[in-house]
């Protein structure tokens, strides 16, 4: 049996590989994809520790985050065309309008 | 005569039943001020007069049948009031409790109002002179625009001056003097667009302030020290007046510790010493040993609450040092100097203290005061009197010297002769000042005596009138005022005070100085009005007679100022031998001062009734300053007219013109400094700190700081989500030190 400390280093790799996507990457579709990333890697974690404790707390929680994915990513692709047809680009750094 | 004295004696209604409805009495000038008040312009001009004088005529037929079931006799026993604080009736007086207005705690003030022979009398004055002074006003401001205001103050000067005589405690009463000095400042500053005017009023609205505030503290000083006797005392102390310690208790439960009844047993059951009642554990040399006035004796802290009642009292009788006002208060119109600032308001000082004349005896050091400062505000308001030319201010300054000659009384402990000028002022004083109001009237508001004179012929009814008004404040035998200043004199030269002998002699002969000098200067205003020629200065060639309104009330007040002498004569029967009747007729409400001076022994009040002698040497001293004044200015000044008046007579003029300066003496010495503190207070702790470093400040802080930090906003969603991986990031590594730990 494989070891829960897999998984959580795992998660963790898949955490960190998504943030830094969505830091630093300039293509709004590309930080979209890290964003699921990241939430994949919590989705890791619950189940990880939901095998560790024998019980389904982990899974319930882990079918709302697909479902919150599911979501945020049909509302952010809107938001994405939405912007791709008023601007003709979805470079984040174009997307600096709300500022002081 | 037997027949006449059972009618007097047997009152048309019950007073038990009467007594229920003593709140109308109150009420009736009440509603009059709402209605002319809210209503007036509506109503017309007609109608407001109707409404107001019927209102005080309603209260005065009311303060009869009140006046009437105090005096009722039944069966040989008088008519009685049950007492909450002792098993004995109040006998001659007659009251009803409305119920609890307001209680905190151990304290408590009920609504109750009490009529007997003290505050009837007031009733029947100020009820009645206060409906001749309606009548002649709806003649006097017959070309007002502002008549509507006028009687709605008018009426709400008479509610509150009820309030003031009927309340049966010392929170009510004050309700009623607050009520009585607000309408005076309204009144004052009827015609507020002038300025002047108005700043008469505030003057004499704050002046009453700071005797109010001294009020308000003697008020405390009284609650502290019935609620330490009530701890304190024992069953020897309520034995002195035949009183059960519980009963008095139980009283102070129900009625609370500033109605007067709790204040008169109080009195009665506190005794100088221990040697003239041995086994009493309060005297007046006790110390309280409880409460904020632990230490102080119960003798020291009475002087110290009459004092105060004193300073109070002085406020709103215009005593020094708070006289200043009275004076500038003629700036109103004169029928509300004649009600307000010469017979009914300014009394109130001398009835304050005739209410409490039992606490009064227990302390001769607060009765020395008191006639002291009776008799220095006496005489310097005589002495300003000599020179001033406004005829208004003559009868001010007079007003304030008569108001000095009752303090006299009241301090010597003669509180029944005191009373009795305080009636036959407020009938001549105001006729004197309504006949200056008809004078004014019908000489085109010319005040200055200079340039009137020669009155006599053109205003007969006016003429008659003020020369019996003039007679009577002179002492003139056989005019009313004779016979009460009189009474007070005689009475304050043969009391004493214990420790202060010297006080009867003193304020006695500067008494007779006194009389002297009022004699001169109402001689000389009365010479200078309505005799001689004419002055070629004055504004219309004749003077016009005024109207029936105002020359009714003249002759009315003047019939009364002579009539009232029937109360000084010694006619009814009394324990010495026959003693006046006013003295009679108030004996009830004294009887308990009486009875206190005499078993303390600190205060020795005389009893005797005036010799011949004396009256003829009293004659003699008014007709001297008359003879004088008479001399002066019909022979004297004439005869030297055209000729400049000697450098030194100039001089005294000037300063007695100018008021002996005390105005210019306060303004530097009290208004300077505390408008200068008020001026640095407001550039300091206002502007400054409040406005400038508190609230601006708060202000520029919250705005620089919002300023700074909007930069932070950069619009960029990576940046955002790189502060918070930093702070997840912050959050992992404290998690993991923890851990570690």
């Amino acid at each position: 049996m494989v070891p829960i400390s897999y998984y959580l280093i795992l998660a963790a790799a898949l955490f960190c590989l998504g943030m830094f996507g969505v830091l630093i990457r300039r293509n709004a579709l590309v930080v979209f994809m890290c964003v699921e990333l990241m939430l994949n890697a919590a989705n890791l974690t619950f189940l990880a520790f939901a095998k560790q404790n024998g019980d389904f707390t982990g899974h319930v929680s882990a079918f709302f985050v697909i479902a919150v994915a599911a979501a945020e990513a049909s509302i952010g692709l809107a938001i994405v065309i939405a912007v791709f047809r008023s601007r003709g680009s979805i470079n984040i750094e174009d997307m600096r309008t709300m500022k002081y | 005569m037997d027949a006449l004295k059972q009618f007097f004696m047997t009152a048309p209604v019950d007073p038990a039943v009467f007594a229920q409805s003593l709140w109308l009495i109150i009420a009736l000038p009440l509603l009059g001020a709402f209605v002319c008040g809210v209503f007036g312009k509506m109503l017309g001009r007609a109608n407001v007069y109707l409404v107001a004088c019927a209102a005080v005529a309603g209260s005065f037929i009311l303060s009869v049948l009140a006046f009437w079931a105090v005096s009722h006799v039944e069966g040989g026993s008088p008519v009685a009031m049950e007492s909450a604080f002792s098993a004995g009736r109040i006998r001659y007086a007659i009251g009803y409790d409305y119920g609890t207005w307001f209680s905190a705690g151990d304290f408590r003030v009920n609504f109750g109002l009490m009529v007997d022979h003290l505050s009837g009398t007031l009733l029947l004055v100020i009820t009645g002179v206060g409906f001749l002074i309606h009548l002649y006003s709806t003649s006097y401001m017959e070309h007002d625009e502002g008549y509507w205001r006028y009687f709605a103050y008018l009426n709400l000067f008479v509610a509150a001056m009820l309030t003031l005589v009927l309340g049966d405690n010392l929170v009510l009463l004050f309700v009623g003097w607050e009520g009585v000095g607000m309408a005076s400042y309204l009144l004052i500053g009827f015609w507020y667009t002038d300025n002047a005017k108005a700043w008469a009023g505030r003057k004499a609205f704050v002046t009453n302030r700071v005797g109010d505030f001294a009020f308000l503290i003697a008020s405390f000083l009284l609650v502290m020290m019935v609620a330490a006797f009530a701890g304190q005392a024992n069953q020897a102390n309520f034995s002195q007046g035949g009183n059960q310690g519980e009963r008095y208790r139980a009283g102070l439960v129900e009625k609370g510790p500033l109605s007067f009844q709790a204040l008169e047993n109080l009195a009665t059951a506190l005794p100088v010493s221990t040697d003239k009642a041995p086994g009493v554990a309060v005297t007046l040399e006790s110390t309280i040993e409880k409460g904020p006035l632990a230490g102080f004796t119960f003798g020291g802290v009475l002087t110290v609450a009459l004092l105060l009642f004193l300073l109070g009292a002085a406020g709103k009788s215009a005593q020094i040092p708070l006289y200043i006002w009275l004076p500038d208060a003629m700036a109103g119109p004169t029928p509300v100097s004649a009600l307000i600032h010469a017979a009914t308001m300014v009394t109130a000082g001398v009835y304050l203290f005739s209410r409490m004349s039992y606490l009064l005896v227990l302390s001769p050091t607060a009765m020395v005061t008191i006639a002291v400062i009776g008799t220095a505000t006496s005489l310097l308001a005589a002495l300003i009197a000599f020179a001033q030319d406004d005829i208004k201010k003559v009868l001010a300054y007079s007003t304030v010297s008569q108001l000095g000659i009752m303090f006299m009384g009241v301090g010597m402990g003669v509180f029944w002769a005191a009373v009795l000028h305080l009636v036959t002022h407020a009938f001549f004083k105001a006729c004197l000042f309504l006949g200056a109001g008809s004078v004014m009237h019908g000489n085109a508001d010319e005040t200055d005596i200079k340039k009137l004179g020669g009155l006599r012929t053109e205003m007969r009814w006016t003429w008659a009138t003020f020369l019996v008004a003039t007679l009577a404040i002179t002492g003139i035998v056989p005019l009313s005022g004779f016979f009460s200043k009189d009474a007070i004199y005689h009475g304050i030269h043969h009391s004493h005070l214990a420790g202060y002998e010297w006080a009867a002699g003193a304020v006695y002969y500067v008494g007779l100085v006194i009389a002297a000098s009022t004699a001169f200067y109402m001689s000389r205003l009365y010479l200078l009005t309505f005799e001689g020629k004419r002055s070629p200065e004055a504004k219309i060639a004749h003077a016009h007679e005024s109207a029936w309104p105002m020359t009714m009330p003249l002759v009315v007040l003047a019939v009364l100022s002579v009539v009232a002498l029937v109360y000084a004569l010694p006619l009814m029967p009394g324990r010495n031998g026959m003693q006046p009747v006013m003295e009679n007729f108030l004996g009830p409400v004294f009887s308990n001062a009486e009875r206190i001076a005499a078993r303390g022994g600190l205060v020795e009040l005389d009893r005797s009734v005036p010799k011949l002698g004396d009256y003829i040497f009293a004659w003699l001293v008014a007709v001297s300053g008359g003879v004088v004044a008479a001399f002066l200015y019909l022979k004297f000044f004439p005869s030297k007219a055209g000729q400049p008046a000697p450098a030194w007579a100039r001089g005294v003029r000037r300063f007695a013109q100018n008021k002996f300066y005390v105005d210019e003496v306060y303004e530097f010495l009290i208004i300077r400094p505390v408008k200068t503190v008020s001026i640095v207070l407001f550039k300091l702790l206002d502007t400054l700190i409040i406005d400038t470093v508190l609230v601006r400040g708060t202000a520029w802080v919250t705005a620089r700081v919002g300023s700074a930090l909007r930069y932070v906003q950069t619009g960029d969603a990576q940046a955002y989500a790189a502060v918070m991986a930093l702070a997840l990031l912050g959050g992992a590594v404290y998690a993991l030190i923890q851990v570690l730990q």
